[in-house]
């Protein structure tokens, strides 16, 4: 799901998740967060979710230490190779139907290059659903990432355009 | 009846003598299993003598010689029962047991020659019905059993604990001797059964005195707190079915003088006396249990643990003098028969343990927890029926342990109807103390249990474990009497209400045993409960999800996959708890009472360890030893020093000894 | 009562109320770069691509790829082309697909220069 899909259009792609993940994880999501490197500042943001502030309870989302009680694996980290084992043992842990969230810049595969320390990218090592950017993404981001997620809310990406002058016409 | 009842207990001592001739042959094969054949023979006929004697209610009567000094005089009481019935077991069972276990040679011959011995004499203090009698036979039983011990005498830690064992003992038989000697004095004669009747002529202060000389003395060989340290020093370094011999029966011997003296020969004692053993005996099963904790000799936590069941039994001992003193004679009937009962329990699963621990031994090589682990894969049968031993000793349902438990607190929890309300505070304070008891045994137990069959083998030792020629039949034997006794409660219960019905006066059938096997604690208004609905409700409720998965079974696809396990590289043995960390909970909570001295060894300051191991000793302060003991053998040493000029060494100063007394003789013989 | 249930009353609920909306605050958090593509130029460009420290910016052709993914806000690029490069404000970047976080920025600068 990682890959655009030949002759589709990013667009239909994200619909067709929504509707998946809203059959499949309804209204109470667990989540099982794993670390493969970072430098946990990704996971203080996790963290702060579940502070009052944030609160991710209210949504129905709950994090749980166990992976065969996980529906989403939030993965942070460049997928450093010491850890490439603890992440597969993760991931096949996990029972179906699953999700994994690939949260913040390393995991996405920027600062950190591949070596022969590290991986650089989680989706060398497991397949990736859904990807949170940002250096830490905020814990809003990280609630939109969930919602995403479980196809509660419409991505806004696809339809972003970085260019500030796109309306003026040459 | 009567007749058969005596000609089953002769023939049981008859062969036990001939098990002991035929041990000499034991530097054979045959010789051995000989023996042990006609040792378990002995075994089932006292076994069955004791239940006939229960259900009958009377026994026949032998005397030899005259029944002054010098005469000898046995009785089958009823009170003795339930603890010939446990010798029978515990002998049978190691029966079985033993041509496993032991190898052929001299050492053996001679073991067994001493063991068979150990039961006839066993059996002869129990049917004693004589002051003579009685002691010969204890003390004859305490030396037994000291050559017992010393087996292995070239082995480290055989010959202090044989001593410590020897010693103890003989300054129990000291109290002992002592009280039956004010009883004889005070009523005239040697004979129980005359003493019984005359006791209630003797002065109150000539009974309490005896009575107070016969707990304290029997306090000794029961293993109560702070007579006990003999045991955790002699039960490990003794043979396996020796140990278990020692804390299935030769401590119960302890609890039957206690019962003797308080139920036969002076009942009717006021009520300090049970208020005073029921303290003793709580404290025991409290403290036995919390040092029972931080043992990691899987022999020497056994020996605590049967310190605490000691303790409870006589609690309840204690707390049915009370209830009668108090003229609540139902209820001290029914603790009575609560405390025969745990005593066969706790003889069965006891010797059970004991004897699996010998075959762990055996075939590890070693007795330390933290050293085991894995051995459920390994000894498999030795795992089920230890488990069976485990669950009863930790009072689960619906085996045994937990029916006479249970049972226990039934009686104790009814303390409200005492009229003296200090007296009933006691009494349930004593409840709560079991209570706490009860809750530890099962933290000690599953320790016991899980550290060493469960997980991964902690050393090579125990990873190399092979049960192919462990005994297995004599531990099977009492894991089935422990589900039978657990189940068949009421049967049993009925067979003590006799016993009790003879001893203590009072016929409590119909407030026992209810006709639906229901068990009630002599009143019926206060609760009811069938052990054996239980076992069959706990039974089918079980099968309720056994059945659903079998049912399931063929709509289900089976997918093998590894277990998460954190992430790691692998498991390795290191990572499991140990026995010592196991109770670490406790330890830290009962400090006060450890009082540990801890040295922590590092091989630097580098406060995460990394330039070499760190050495952690943990060592509970012993402290009956050093506060009790000590200081009483410094006194015995000090008093010695001060009489030792007595004995020179001076040919002169004894001529005048002899001189002294030559004139001292003329001077009082006109007199 | 306690203290802090007053002030709980009187200062209100501090949960946000995201999704139903964003913080105001959110406004100031560090976010992607946006460009002006009619003052971005070839050579603004490669200087971008090599200033980037996590490889978020690369020139392909005539176009600026910008790897959302891989941005760390560091503001790097800020620094380099003053005027042409901007905060987008946005940080709600979740997707499913990874391709749809390259966004291309053309590169019209060039062309005004050349025109001008």
């Amino acid at each position: 799901m990682a890959d655009v899909a030949p002759g589709r259009e990013p667009e239909e792609l994200s619909d067709e998740l929504r509707r998946r993940a809203l059959r499949l994880f309804g209204r109470s999501l667990h989540i099982r967060t794993v670390d493969t490197g970072s430098c946990a500042v990704c996971e203080s943001e996790i963290r702060l979710l579940a502070a009052p502030h944030y609160d991710l309870h209210r949504l129905g989302f709950f994090f749980t230490p166990a992976p065969r009680h996980a529906d989403v694996l939030m993965v942070t980290g460049p997928a450093v190779r010491a850890a490439e084992n603890l992440l597969r043992k993760a991931y096949h842990a996990t029972p179906d139907p699953k999700a994994v969230i690939a949260v913040g810049a390393c995991a996405l595969g920027g600062v950190y290059p591949e070596d022969e320390l590290i991986h650089g990218a989680i989706d060398r090592v497991v397949p990736v659903d859904v990807v949170v950017p940002g250096c830490p993404p905020s814990p809003l981001a990280l609630l939109q990432g969930l919602l995403v997620a479980v196809g509660r809310l419409e991505e806004r990406v696809c339809a972003l355009s970085l260019d500030l002058d796109a309306g003026s016409a040459k | 009846m009567t007749h058969a009842i005596g000609a089953l207990a002769v023939g049981a001592c008859a062969a036990w003598l001939a098990a002991a001739i035929l041990g000499l042959a034991a530097t054979r094969r045959l010789g051995l299993v000989g023996s042990a054949v006609l040792s378990g023979i002995g075994g089932g006929g006292a076994a069955t003598c004791g239940v006939l004697l229960a259900v009958h209610g009377a026994g026949p009567t032998l005397a030899l010689g005259s029944a002054t000094v010098g005469g000898a005089k046995f009785h089958l009481a009823p009170l003795a029962a339930p603890f010939i019935a446990l010798l029978g077991l515990v002998a049978g069972a190691i029966a079985f047991y033993a041509p496993r276990y032991h190898k052929p040679a001299r050492g053996t011959a001679l073991y067994l020659v001493v063991y068979n011995l150990a039961l006839l004499a066993s059996l002869a203090v129990l049917i004693a019905a004589n002051v003579v009698a009685f002691l010969v036979a204890w003390e004859t039983m305490a030396l037994l059993c000291y050559l017992l011990i010393l087996r292995h005498h070239d082995r480290p830690g055989v010959a202090s604990g044989a001593f410590l064992f020897i010693a103890l003992s003989e300054v129990g038989f000291v109290l002992i001797v002592l009280a039956f000697a004010i009883l004889a004095a005070q009523t005239g004669t040697l004979d129980l059964v005359t003493i019984a009747a005359r006791a209630s002529r003797v002065h109150a202060g000539w009974r309490s005195a005896a009575f107070l000389l016969a707990l304290f003395g029997f306090a000794f060989k029961a293993g109560l707190v702070p007579f006990h340290i003999w045991l955790p020093a002699a039960h490990p370094v003794a043979p396996a079915d020796g140990s278990a011999f020692l804390s299935g029966l030769i401590i119960k011997l302890g609890v039957y003088g206690i019962a003797l003296f308080g139920f036969t020969l002076l009942p009717g004692g006021p009520a300090w006396w049970g208020v005073l053993t029921m303290g003793f005996g709580a404290i025991s099963a409290v403290l036995g249990i919390l040092y029972a904790l931080m043992e990691r000799d899987l022999k020497r936590f056994l020996a605590y643990s049967s310190i605490e069941n000691i303790g409870i039994i006589v609690t309840a001992l204690g707390a049915g003098m009370t209830f009668t003193a108090y003229g609540q004679r139902a209820i001290g009937a029914f603790l009575l028969i609560v405390a025969l009962y745990h005593t066969v329990n706790h003889g069965t699963y006891k010797t059970l343990l004991f004897l699996e621990a010998g075959v762990i031994e055996h075939a590890t090589g070693t007795r330390d927890l933290d050293r085991l682990g894995g051995l459920i894969r390994r000894l498999p049968r030795t795992a089920v029926i230890s488990l069976i031993g485990t669950v009863a000793i930790a009072a689960l349902p619906p085996l045994n342990g937990f029916v006479s438990e249970w049972l226990l607190f039934q009686g104790l929890f009814q303390g409200f109807r005492i009229s003296s309300h200090l007296v009933g505070i006691l009494i349930v304070i004593a409840g709560a103390v079991i209570a706490l008891t009860g809750g530890l045994a099962i933290n000690a137990f599953v320790r016991s249990y899980g550290i060493p069959f469960l997980g991964m083998p902690r050393s090579g030792q125990a990873a190399s474990a092979r049960e192919a020629r462990e005994p297995v039949a004599g531990p099977a034997l009492l894991a089935g009497a422990c589900v039978f006794l657990g189940i068949g409660a009421p049967l049993v219960l009925t067979a003590l209400d006799r016993v009790a019905r003879v001893t203590a006066g009072i016929y409590i059938q119909s407030k026992l045993i209810v006709p639906q096997l229901g068990v009630i604690p002599a009143h019926t208004q206060f609760s009811e409960f069938s052990p054996t609905y239980l076992a069959a409700f706990l039974v089918a409720i079980s099968a309720v999800p056994i059945l659903i998965f079998l049912a399931g079974k063929p709509l289900a696809r089976n997918r093998r996959v590894p277990a998460w396990d954190g992430g790691i590289v692998s498991f390795r043995p290191r990572m499991q708890y140990t026995a010592t960390t196991h109770a670490n909970p406790v330890r830290v909570t009962f400090e006060p009472l450890y009082r540990p001295s801890i040295h922590v060894e590092r091989a630097s300051d580098d406060p995460a360890g990394r330039s070499g191991p760190v050495h952690y000793r943990f060592q509970v302060t012993p402290i009956f030893e050093l506060y009790l003991y000590r200081p009483v053998i410094r006194l015995v040493q000090k008093l010695a020093d001060l009489v030792r000029p007595i004995q020179s060494g001076d040919v002169n100063l004894y001529l005048f000894y002899v001189f002294v007394v030559v004139v001292i003789a003329y001077a009082v013989y006109p007199l | 009562m306690a203290f802090w249930f007053y002030r709980g009353l009187r200062r209100g609920i501090a949960t946000t109320r995201y999704p139903k909306s964003i913080d105001p605050w959110a406004r100031a958090l560090p976010s992607a770069p946006a460009f002006h593509s009619a003052r971005l130029t070839t050579q603004i460009a490669d200087r971008l691509a090599q200033a980037c420290p996590a490889g978020a910016l690369a020139r392909e052709d005539r176009e600026l790829v910008v790897d959302l993914g891989r941005c760390t806000a560091c503001g790097r690029c800020l620094d380099v082309a003053d005027g042409v490069v901007e905060p987008s404000g946005e940080f709600l970047l979740a997707t499913g697909v990874r391709a749809a976080l390259f966004k291309r920025v053309p590169i019209r600068g060039d062309d005004g220069m050349r025109s001008g």
